[in-house]
């Protein structure tokens, strides 16, 4: 077996057990943990709230052989908590050495049709990666991922069958002590559904959302300027 | 091209340093004189300011459109947001990006666009919700100069470019060890970059 045997996920999504970030990172690290690693996850976005939960997270880092990290596309970038957390865990790693190689792994996911939106963000997660000292395991970047809503993803049917099968071979790489191949990548990449058929249901969902609200009307209202 | 001494124009400078970043805060400082030239200028030194992280609930797009639904002085930035002629992003380049103090504010931007979707050059982003949109400026601080961080804050920028709509952007890249004549040409280089001149 590897030597590489403790996965730690962080969910950085501040919608976080009913998020699709959820959903992505779990189905992942159950494979991790049938294949013989321990898994533990946190939620960073509450693990940020207090100094005591601060402490919790770098600890369970520390500890951690390989790392996932798993959040949604927040304007091109990673949302402002998990940019916090990075943060806090560079602050501490340039004050205290790493104890062994541990590595990163990352899956991002984004309201647009493109996966390839996602491109800037897993750059900055690469960087991170380099300027920490911690080895990057690749990573996974999915577009229009509104249809998972969420859901685990064995549940999410046939429109998810690209994704579990990128998150298949991830796991087998990351259990094999490589990173994330190129065709997971490419895998995960692939449209859940046609480009034209997101934009129409995405606009349709968010009229009906609004009608819900009651707010169908002043969809598109303005901040008065005065 | 517009001089700075000719116009009025409206800017707002978000300074996202963090505690330390005394460097930072310098070409705040330097930006905001050379700003003050051409109109009003308001710095946000948004360390300082207790503000809350997105929830991503999208109650700014459908429960309260266009404001978001947590009341805290983000508020008053997204309003400013909307109507600046000149929105400056400054940041400490952190990863190749923004610092926390400066994304904790931009996540919660979203309420200035709208939910629907658009074509821009064949990728799909939202559509603005507002007929004027300011120009961008996005300027990082580095310690020393680093291709790859540059790159990817670049990047970031231009990104950024496109999902707000702005008619113009630019970034600049500034260095600790820049003195402040050199930092004054690298933000008139950025304000060009925009159709800003300042003689």
């Amino acid at each position: 077996m590897n030597e590489t045997n403790r996965a730690l996920l962080l969910v950085g999504s501040p919608r976080g057990s009913k998020s699709t970030s959820k959903a992505l990172g779990t189905y992942l690290l159950d494979k991790l943990r049938s294949g013989g690693f321990e898994t533990a996850d946190l939620h960073i976005q509450t693990s940020m709230r207090s100094e005591e939960s601060q402490a919790r997270l770098l600890e369970l880092v520390g500890a951690g052989d390989l790392l996932v990290l798993a959040f949604p596309l927040y304007i091109d970038s990673l949302p402002a908590t998990v940019i916090e957390a990075l943060e806090l865990l560079a602050k501490q790693r340039k004050s205290i050495a790493p104890s062994k190689t541990q590595r990163l792994a990352v899956i991002v996911n984004n309201g647009f049709p493109e996966a390839t939106q996602n491109s800037t963000a897993l750059a900055i997660c690469k960087r991170f990666a380099v300027e920490t000292g911690i080895e990057w395991a690749g990573g996974l970047g999915l577009g229009g991922g509104g249809p998972i809503e969420g859901k685990p993803l064995e549940d999410a049917g046939f429109v998810a069958r690209n994704v579990r099968k990128s998150l298949d071979m991830a796991a087998r790489d990351l259990l094999e002590g490589k990173a994330v191949s190129e065709e997971a990548t490419k895998l995960m990449a692939k449209p859940l559904i046609p480009k034209w058929l997101y934009l129409i249901a995405a606009n349709y969902g968010w009229k009906k959302q609004a009608k819900a609200c009651g707010t169908q009307d002043k969809l598109y209202d303005q901040k008065s300027s005065t | 091209m517009a001089n700075l001494g000719d116009c009025m124009i409206e800017a707002v400078v978000l300074n996202g340093a963090r505690n330390g970043d005394t460097k930072v805060d310098e070409v705040s400082e330097t930006l905001s004189s050379i700003l003050k030239n051409s109109g009003q200028v308001t710095v946000f030194q948004l360390r300082k300011m207790e503000i809350a992280d997105c929830l991503g609930c999208f109650g700014c797009w459908i429960k309260t459109p266009g404001e978001c639904v947590i009341n805290d002085a983000e508020r008053d930035i997204a309003k400013k947001l909307a109507y600046a002629d000149l929105k400056v992003f400054l940041t400490p380049i952190v990863f190749g990006g923004y610092s926390y103090e400066l994304k904790k504010v931009l996540d919660r931007q979203i309420c200035n666009i709208l939910p629907f979707f658009t074509k821009i050059e064949g990728e799909v982003h939202h559509e603005a919700r507002y007929e004027h949109n300011g120009s961008l400026v996005g300027i990082g601080v580095l310690p020393k100069p680093d291709a790859e961080s540059e790159t990817i804050f670049k990047t970031l920028v231009a990104r950024n470019a496109i999902n707000m709509h702005p008619p113009a952007y630019s970034t600049e890249i500034i260095y600790n060890d820049d003195d402040e004549a050199k930092v004054i040409e690298k933000i008139k280089e950025a304000l060009v970059g925009v159709g800003l001149k300042n003689e």
